[in-house]
């Protein structure tokens, strides 16, 4: 059964040495052999699938389609036709199906990419873990007690666990990196205002992001560039959007980190971590010839600021369920909802105005570093189920500690690229920790061209998990 | 601090009835909220450090530029 990348099999389809149809059918059926054990998936779209992958066959531009025939999944937050967009909750089943797909699956699907399923995730995209009531949890693939993070874990599993080669999801408080850390594959969280988020189910309008995971960089960058560029109707549809043109990063990757600045971030991102996520930053570190160290402002309050936007956009977004029908939300999230609820205005408004003081500083720092580098969580994947979390002194808790290093950098918009390394854990030495590199805005080239050059350097890698 | 006033009031106004088994965990969460809220206070701001979030007026379709 193939495995293989996107590029492999885009080259293949583009050239006529193999088939979208024989790449979606052993997509599927690798989704068939494997989905049992790690309960990625909540719909998979095999007859669509097939159909547009003979669609693809017989298109006279195939060659010219850079994700010909590629399969992909998205986190069921994106809507695709004909289906309820679930965002990971029971209530949403009574929803109207969707008319369309997500503007980025269409996207996607424009560049020759053939979408195979939806995935699983915290309801609401609210938790790290993906442990969701009503579907069950989508369990690590690299090790199936564990959590597979979240809230786009069944992205990042699906990926990991080689069902797929490209999957979709969305960050809004670290749901990218968070699960890309703990499956270990590559994830980008583009910059805010980035990827237009027409057609997808929001969380916290004023912090969502939308972007790709993948098992290597060329992937990543193939997927993202396909994604870019503005809308084309109304930019009130998205009015985050940022309407830029499209810059893309694939040609740029060769040129990997030279001519960039790179320097570790201290503080808060080395105290908030468990000795496997700092020594993961310090190998990174080594890799790409820098010991420079840089600490940003106040990170602690940023992180705070971030957690109260998302308790009082997050909350009002569902006050109509959470009045009506509060038996109907996971446990895992419905108390959390019922509270933010009752947060007072001027808290949020205070913290909307700390997130902007906190973003005008860090873009100080920007002026003499391009690329900084931060773990992506606090330590690897917890077993499911994990209550607690011990850094230090601190006993924390463990699901919410997920998001500790990601928060603050999602909250002021900055693009990151989550890349893998493994051993890092003495304890659990099969287990993946992510590193983040971490770009100025709409600098998503800087990050990705330094990830390409730790994969070539053998540190960062994303294989398919074994024995599934 | 004791928020359970401040969350049995909030909640009768917004109409937002808390089941009794909800109600510690809506108490710890709303604790855990007033930390974080705490700590956006504990910066001085001036009143020019405007908010992150920014309004875009809407223009019709199809109108031009001046």
């Amino acid at each position: 059964m193939s495995l293989d990348d996107a590029s492999v099999i885009a080259a293949r389809v583009r050239a006529g040495s193999g088939s979208a149809r024989d790449a979606v059918a052993e997509c599927l059926a690798r989704i068939q052999a494997t989905e049992g054990r790690i309960n990625a998936f909540s719909a998979t779209l095999a007859e669509r699938a097939l159909k547009r992958a003979e669609l693809i066959d017989a298109h006279p531009q195939r060659h010219k389609m850079p994700l010909a025939g590629v399969p992909f999944a998205v986190k069921n937050l994106f809507d695709v036709a004909g289906l309820p967009t679930l965002a990971g909750s029971k209530i949403e089943r009574d929803a109207a199906p969707a008319k369309r797909d997500a503007l980025l699956v269409r996207r996607m699907e424009a560049h020759g990419a053939v979408l195979v399923g939806a995935l699983h995730m915290d309801e609401y995209a609210y938790g790290f873990s993906t442990e969701n009531t009503h579907y069950g949890p989508t369990r690590n693939p690299h090790d199936l007690s564990r959590i597979s993070g979240g809230s786009s874990g069944g992205s990042a599993a699906a990926v990991a666990a080689g069902q797929v080669p490209v999957t979709l999801g969305s960050d809004t408080n670290g749901s990218i990196r968070v699960p890309s850390s703990l499956c270990g594959v590559f994830g980008l969280k583009p910059t805010f205002g980035r990827l237009p988020r027409v057609g997808s189910y929001p969380f916290v309008a004023s912090l969502d992001h939308l972007g790709p995971f993948a098992r290597n960089v060329q992937d990543l960058a193939l997927s993202y560039d396909a994604m870019q560029g503005p809308l084309h109707g109304p930019a009130s549809d998205d009015p985050a959007c940022a309407q830029r043109p499209i810059e893309a990063t694939l040609p740029l990757l060769e040129q990997g980190a030279q001519g960039l600045r790179v320097a570790v971030l201290g503080g808060w991102f080395r105290e908030m971590a468990l000795p496997e996520a700092g020594d993961a930053v310090d190998a990174v570190a080594q890799a790409l010839g820098t010991t420079r160290l840089v600490e940003l402002p106040e990170v602690e309050r940023a992180r705070a600021a971030a957690f109260l936007i998302t308790c009082g956009e997050g909350a009002q977004l569902h006050l109509e369920d959470l009045k009506k029908r509060p038996q109907d939300f996971d446990p895992m999230t419905r108390d959390r909802f019922l509270a933010n609820a009752l947060v007072p205005a001027a808290w949020v408004m205070q913290a909307q105005r700390v997130r902007h003081w906190f973003a005008r500083r860090v873009a100080r720092v920007f002026e003499t570093v391009d690329v900084l580098l931060a773990p992506a969580t606090p330590c690897v994947a917890p077993v499911i189920g994990t209550e607690w979390l011990q850094i230090g002194e601190r006993k924390l808790p463990s699901r919410a500690s997920m998001g500790l290093l990601t928060q603050p950098i999602s909250c002021i918009g900055l693009p990151v690229v989550t890349v893998p390394l493994w051993g890092m854990s003495s304890a659990n030495p099969h287990l993946p920790i992510g590193v983040q590199l971490i770009a100025a805005p709409w600098r998503e080239d800087h990050a990705l061209r330094v990830a390409a050059q730790l994969q070539a350097q053998g540190l960062c890698s994303a294989p398919i998990a074994r024995g599934l | 601090m004791d928020h359970s006033a401040y969350v049995d009031a909030a909640a009768a106004t917004l109409g937002l009835k808390i089941a009794a088994e909800h109600r510690p965990g809506v108490l710890q969460f709303f604790g855990l909220a007033a930390n974080m809220a705490a700590l956006v206070q504990g910066l001085p701001l001036q009143p020019h450090d405007e908010s992150g979030s920014v309004f875009h007026p809407v223009p019709p379709q199809g109108v031009e530029r001046p």
